[in-house]
């Protein structure tokens, strides 16, 4: 059987602990892995989804800009990571499955090993904030 | 392949009354492949023993380093075919941004740790950085991978027929993730070890002390367990005691580990602790290893 990278097992471990929604991307910008927390502001578990291809993400969740235009996947800042090898930052609107709308600033960077690249993680921070002025779990 | 536990003590060599069975040299297994070609798996104090084990005889041998935390390496300069010109000894090791093998091994033989130096070692030593794919050693084909613990660090697989060798001294794979549900493809060490013959694997901790570690790089017995039973290893030895463990602690843990693994289904005898001097053979084309002395 094929292994994955041992810094994807432990980016996914870390991930899994982190109330902060995180997505991780292996090297051919597949969706291998998002946690509870990003699940959450999805609507859909990662368990009831599985790993989907680039393309497929990609235009799951939107994204859109604060026009409401989708956003091309090859300027998401995962897709930027993952390619260019740097850390890319956004902020955009996605789309959950029940309807709702949440505005997020994303901070994606490379996972960069000594075997090259193998993949890239991306961080959502929700932009709403709650009624108390508190940001959102 | 005949398999011998040299060294079977994890941290920290502890000698003593109170270690005598299991034994208190640190990490060292001597592998010898089935056309007779010699490997040694880390070089802990245990190395001193497998290197008068072998005699004045000349001696072309590959010894392959899971990482460089002394307890795997500090046997080297204690090492008798190294310092005789006749020897061959390629080293094994995993890469690093750091620095080349050589070099970081040389952090260890050179002053003032040491009282010689790599260059003055008398045999033709190599140091190599295992590739990312599997190579051959004589008529075996060895694959390492890196694995959940401190720093670079590799598990090994070796192939000799119809047999294998799995050697995973130091491994946390349940840090941040629950192995009974995880997918496989996801657990550190998995496709090193799935449907191995012999399985060496990390058992320093019993499940009470692993709260007081987590992080270490070492695994609780239930992890350890999981572990075996997810890969359908044949048979499992766990390795790398803790220094504080004596023989009257580790036969409980024994007894322990028997019983959880009966309970979990698995095989009689299938789970064992590691003693030194332990010798394995895993027949070329047999299903199952077999203990030959103690």
């Amino acid at each position: 059987m094929t292994q994955r990278p041992l810094e994807l097992i432990l980016a996914r471990n870390l991930m899994s602990a982190l109330s902060t929604p995180a997505f991780l991307v292996d090297e051919g910008g597949v969706l291998a892995f998002y946690n509870e927390a990003a699940g959450m502001m999805l609507g859909k578990r990662f368990e009831e989804l599985g790993t989907v291809g680039p393309d497929e993400w990609g235009s799951m969740f939107g994204p859109f800009d604060e026009n409401g235009e989708p956003i091309p996947y090859d300027e998401l800042p995962l897709v930027t990571a993952v390619r260019s090898g740097r850390p890319a930052h956004a902020e955009y609107v996605i789309h959950s499955t029940d309807g709702s709308s949440h505005s997020v600033e994303v901070s994606a960077f490379p996972i960069l090993t000594a075997h090259g690249s193998q993949g890239g993680i991306a961080i959502f921070w929700p932009t709403e904030l709650n009624a108390d002025g508190s940001a959102p779990a | 392949m005949k398999v011998k536990l040299w060294g079977t003590r994890g941290s920290i060599p502890a000698p003593g009354p109170e270690t005598i069975r299991y034994g208190g040299n640190t990490s060292c297994v001597g592998v010898t492949l089935s056309d007779g070609s010699l490997l040694a798996l880390d070089a802990g104090s245990g190395i001193r023993s497998l290197g008068i084990d072998l005699g004045e005889a000349p001696t072309r041998l590959h010894i392959l380093l899971t990482h460089l935390h002394l307890d795997h390496i500090q046997g080297l300069v204690f090492f008798a075919p190294a310092f005789r010109p006749q020897t061959e000894i390629v080293i094994w090791g995993p890469a690093s941004p750091d620095a080349s093998l050589r070099d970081r091994i040389a952090r260890y033989i050179s002053a003032p740790l040491s009282p010689v130096e790599v260059r003055e070692l008398p045999c033709d030593v190599s140091f190599r950085h295992c590739p990312e794919t599997e190579w051959e050693i004589g008529p075996a084909r060895i694959r390492a991978a890196s694995v959940s613990h401190r720093g670079p660090t590799l598990g090994y697989r070796i192939d000799d027929g119809d047999s294998s060798l799995t050697y995973i001294p130091d491994h946390e794979p349940a840090l941040g993730a629950d192995l009974e549900r995880l997918e496989e493809d996801w657990i550190s060490g998995f496709a090193l070890a799935e449907d191995t013959s012999l399985l060496i694997h990390d058992g320093q901790y019993t499940d009470a002390e692993y709260p007081g570690h987590i992080g270490w790089g070492h695994s609780a017995l239930s992890h350890s367990l999981a572990f075996a039973r997810r890969t359908a290893a044949e048979r499992t030895v766990l390795f790398h005691h803790d220094p504080m463990h004596s023989d009257e602690f580790l036969d409980a843990m024994s007894a322990e580990a028997r019983a959880r693994w009966s309970g979990l289904g698995g095989l009689d005898g299938a789970v064992e602790l590691g003693a030194e001097g332990t010798e394995y053979e895993l027949p070329a084309r047999a299903p199952s290893p077999a203990v030959t002395a103690a």
